[in-house]
């Protein structure tokens, strides 16, 4: 491609980021916020020697919580198996794939775990192989946005494994690195 | 200082650098909900310094800076709101359908769909370079004020720039946007 081609492109793009729209804030949420504020910070500040003192409890406290809602809930597992496709991604490209659950119930607390091939990354946990954290799954079609990077040239099998209620499922991704 | 005292000095210290925040945080966040979080855990917290930031020379500078170093926390310790999975459909577009429009539909239509690829093309990129090519192309922002803001090296912010601005380009000549 002409370098002139290029910086047509690279202009057009340019012309396209300074017209990228942001809706301005919604009328009377900068007075709300500033209210918020100042009386939440009020009060952090007169509970910060409670907060201090008693951390580990209010930990504690927040851990059955979150056990107690595991235990009462009552889910389906999502029934359809999601299509997702192979991706090719170059070195040090970021590239975002959406992963599709699909559920019959909302699902609350439930855990999903990615486990990335080598040379994959997931952006903003640099150098972590496997990362987890707790969801929550709608009712219906769910899109997990994951936007991977490519640090070598290797790659292999994504797994993205969804518990819940001592149910699991695992969906596989094959990314390749050119 | 009284409480109600305290307010008003809060506020005007802070109140001038509204817009400015707002707009940052949409472009770190992308999306209202977060932005308005985001914009609320700032005000917050720099309540809680407002010892400090009566002494700061230029508080809207110091805010942003704040602000970004929150918006990093956040995704880092909470990586389970920035990953919670959405409704299909609502990834991409949001804002969009109320833009002004000019005396000429087709234009309009034209250029909505142009800027409905472009942000789909952003979300296609990383974090580090989304956050980039928004502040540098779309708000303005010099690289120095980028290095100032991220405490990134300004010749990664460049290669990031750079990076960027490639990448989309090969995503909307992909996609026909532009040819």
């Amino acid at each position: 491609m002409q370098n002139n081609d290029i910086n047509r492109q690279d202009q057009e793009i340019l012309e396209l980021l300074k017209d990228y729209p942001m809706p301005a804030a919604d009328a009377g949420f900068y007075d709300q916020a500033l209210v918020r504020a100042t009386h939440e910070g009020s009060r952090r500040q007169r509970n910060r020697w409670l907060l201090t003192g008693f951390g580990a409890a209010i930990a504690a406290t927040l851990a059955v919580w979150v056990v107690g809602g595991m235990l009462l809930t009552n889910p389906q597992i999502p029934d359809e198996r999601a299509t997702i496709p192979g991706v090719t991604i170059a070195l040090e490209e970021a590239r975002t794939v959406n992963l599709v659950f699909a559920s019959a119930t909302a699902l609350d607390s439930a855990t999903l775990t990615v486990t990335l091939p080598d040379g994959i990354e997931l952006s903003g946990f640099p150098g972590q192989r496997e990362i987890t954290w707790e969801t929550r799954l709608n009712k219906g079609k769910n899109l997990l946005p994951l936007t991977l990077v490519a640090v070598q040239p290797a790659g292999g099998e994504l797994l993205a494994r969804l518990e819940h209620d001592e149910r699991n499922r695992t969906f596989r991704l094959r990314v390749d690195v050119t | 200082m009284s409480n109600a005292e305290q307010n008003l000095a809060f506020e005007r210290l802070v109140r001038p650098h509204f817009d400015r925040l707002y707009r940052l945080a949409w472009r770190l966040t992308g999306a209202r909900p977060e932005a308005e979080d985001l914009f609320q855990e700032l005000l917050i917290k720099a309540f809680g310094k407002l010892d400090d930031l009566v002494q700061i020379e230029e508080p809207g500078s110091w805010l942003c800076r704040v602000m970004y170093n929150l918006f990093v926390d956040e995704r880092r310790r909470f990586a389970r709101r920035r990953l919670h999975t959405v409704e299909e459909g609502q990834l991409a577009g949001e804002g969009l359908q109320g833009l002004p429009g000019s005396d000429s539909p087709v234009r309009d239509h034209e250029r909505l769909e142009k800027l409905e690829r472009l942000d789909k093309a952003l979300a296609q990129l990383s974090d580090e370079h989304r956050t980039v090519v928004l502040l540098h192309d779309t708000e303005g922002y010099k690289l120095a004020e980028i290095e100032e803001l991220t405490g990134t090296p300004v010749g990664t912010v460049k290669s990031r720039l750079h990076r960027a601005r490639a990448r989309l380009r090969e995503i909307l000549v992909a996609d026909g946007t532009i040819s």
